[in-house]
């Protein structure tokens, strides 16, 4: 089996499973908004402000509300040892990674689609113009937390206290993905919007090597 | 020498960090090699 | 025994050496003067910092690839000493910055840099205290400081753009902040004498977790020889 196919089975298995109980994709968006109301209250942005400190709002709306949701990937597995019946399937340890991190790549996704609209209303900037290159930038931001996340997932699922772990472990290593991702944002939201192309590789960048590593490493991350 | 005390607290701070971290790891060494030693003795007369 | 201490006692002699020569041999320096001398000692837990995470990395990789023991007490035990080194190295870039500039801190790409491995190896170490399986907490937490390791110039790369476009104060000019020559000694000096301190405290380290190893083992065969004699006889079939 293909790592392609293999990884697909795994992505369908994820939102079929997700989809039924629908309970993770809602907590993360409520859960986001819940940050970004909140920043509100501390920060109370007028107009120039919203300008300087959203587009880093945003991304600690979705790293928080990401490095919560990426827990369930396998510590969903570990209730049910459902993680033995994958490993002896005729698949490659990193296509179940693979298929793992793209149903959560698909989680985020929707998640941001819907946050980065009210979040635009509530602090009153504009998406005319620059939504694909917004898009391109959430996307490289996201692909880079997923790819992290899912990993330690599968790290933390074996420790105690695995949901406080998680965000733990996480968190700092984004820390170059946060600020890449704010920049790149800052830079579309300013007032002459433009795309950082330095930011973008860096993010690019970020994301092939964790992606290179995880490739490397997934089979120790998924051995018994 | 202006700011002296600066100076001299951070040089004490390096050092004593590497001290208490060293002083910690004797300490356990020892009670280690305590922990082996009897456990030698058990296995041999058990 | 004897070779230890005389280990020991040479490293405490370079050490009051340097110490000495970066707070009266080195020349003074034009315009931040005395303080500036906490220079000697913040990069020289750099290099320590540096040579002890660079040395878990080695071991981690090491240890998923041979799976022996010795290679799982190597990585813990440097990343432990470079969180120490790293620890030191945030003390003085405190004590550096307040008498300097009059801040206690600043998100400098080497300080930011600096902060966020020190966050990164105390979670690394966090982790092990969370698994309790040998075997499997060598793994993951090899894993997680592989990831780790790659992190750290990402890290710095990212600080080092973000500050060309915010400024910010740079505490630490560049490792080339005084080229004269006496200074460049006693810098090499300092970094000698740091990083074998670092080296042997990382043995002793290596050599606590080694006995650690054994006491298991001979804790599991006291429980084994334990069992057998007191389970007890197999019945006769009737």
């Amino acid at each position: 089996m293909t790592l392609a196919r293999a990884a697909a089975i795994i992505l369908t298995k994820e939102l079929r499973l997700e989809f039924r109980a629908r309970e993770l994709l809602t907590i993360t968006v409520v859960f986001a908004l819940v940050i970004v109301v909140l920043f509100s209250f501390a920060f109370d942005p007028t107009a120039g402000e919203s300008r300087r400190y959203g587009p880093g709002l945003l991304w600690i709306a979705f790293l928080f509300a990401g490095s919560l949701m990426l827990n369930p990937s396998f510590a969903r597995e570990q209730s049910n040892q459902t993680l033995d019946a994958l490993r002896m399937a005729p698949v490659s340890p990193f296509a179940i990674l693979a298929g793992k991190m793209l149903a959560n790549l698909v989680f985020l996704g929707v998640a941001e689609l819907i946050l980065v609209p009210v979040f635009a209303v509530l602090y009153n900037l504009s998406l005319a113009g620059i939504v694909g290159r917004l898009a391109l930038v959430l996307l490289l931001g996201t692909i880079g937390l997923v790819v992290t996340g899912t990993v330690f997932s599968a790290v933390a699922s074996h420790a105690r206290m695995r949901e406080l772990l998680l965000p733990l472990l996480l968190l700092p290593l984004l820390a170059p993905l946060l600020i890449a991702a704010v920049e790149a944002t800052a830079a579309l939201f300013a007032e002459q919007p433009s795309l950082d192309r330095a930011w973008l590789i860096f993010l690019a960048g970020f994301d092939i090597v964790f992606l290179t590593a995880s490739w490397l490493l997934s089979d120790y991350l998924l051995e018994e | 020498m202006r700011n002296f005390h600066f100076l001299l607290a951070a040089w004490m701070a390096v050092w004593a960090v590497f001290f208490v971290y060293e002083l910690s790891i004797a300490s356990r060494t020892a009670k280690l090699r305590d922990d082996i030693e009897r456990l030698k003795r058990q296995l041999k007369d058990g | 025994m004897k070779a230890r201490a005389a280990i020991t006692v040479a490293a405490a002699g370079l050490i009051f050496f340097a110490g000495y020569a970066a707070l009266f041999i080195a020349p003074d320096e034009a315009t931040m003067h005395e303080i500036q001398r906490v220079f000697y000692f913040h990069i020289s837990l750099w290099t320590g910092m540096y040579t002890a995470l660079g040395l878990a990395f080695v071991a981690n990789v090491a240890w998923l690839v041979t799976r022996q023991p010795k290679w799982d007490w190597l990585g813990v035990s440097a990343v432990e000493v470079g969180v120490v080194c790293c620890t030191g190295g945030l003390i003085t870039g405190v004590l550096w910055g307040k008498p300097a500039w009059g801040i206690w801190w600043t998100w400098d790409a080497r300080l930011t840099t600096c902060f966020i491995l020190w966050l990164l190896y105390i979670s690394y170490l966090i982790l092990r205290g969370l698994i309790e399986e040998p075997p499997r907490r060598a793994t993951l937490s090899a894993v997680f400081g592989i990831f780790a390791f790659l992190d750290a110039p990402l890290v710095y790369v990212s600080n080092r753009l973000w500050r060309t476009q915010h400024p910010a104060p740079v505490l630490f000019g560049g490792p080339d902040a005084g080229l004269d020559p006496v200074m460049v000694r006693v810098m090499l000096l300092c970094m000698v004498a740091v990083v074998i301190v670092t080296l042997i405290v990382l043995v002793d380290r290596y050599r606590l977790e080694g006995m650690r190893h054994d006491l298991d083992e001979l804790r599991l065969a006291a429980e084994a020889r334990e069992f057998k004699s007191n389970s007890a006889p197999i019945k006769e079939l009737p």
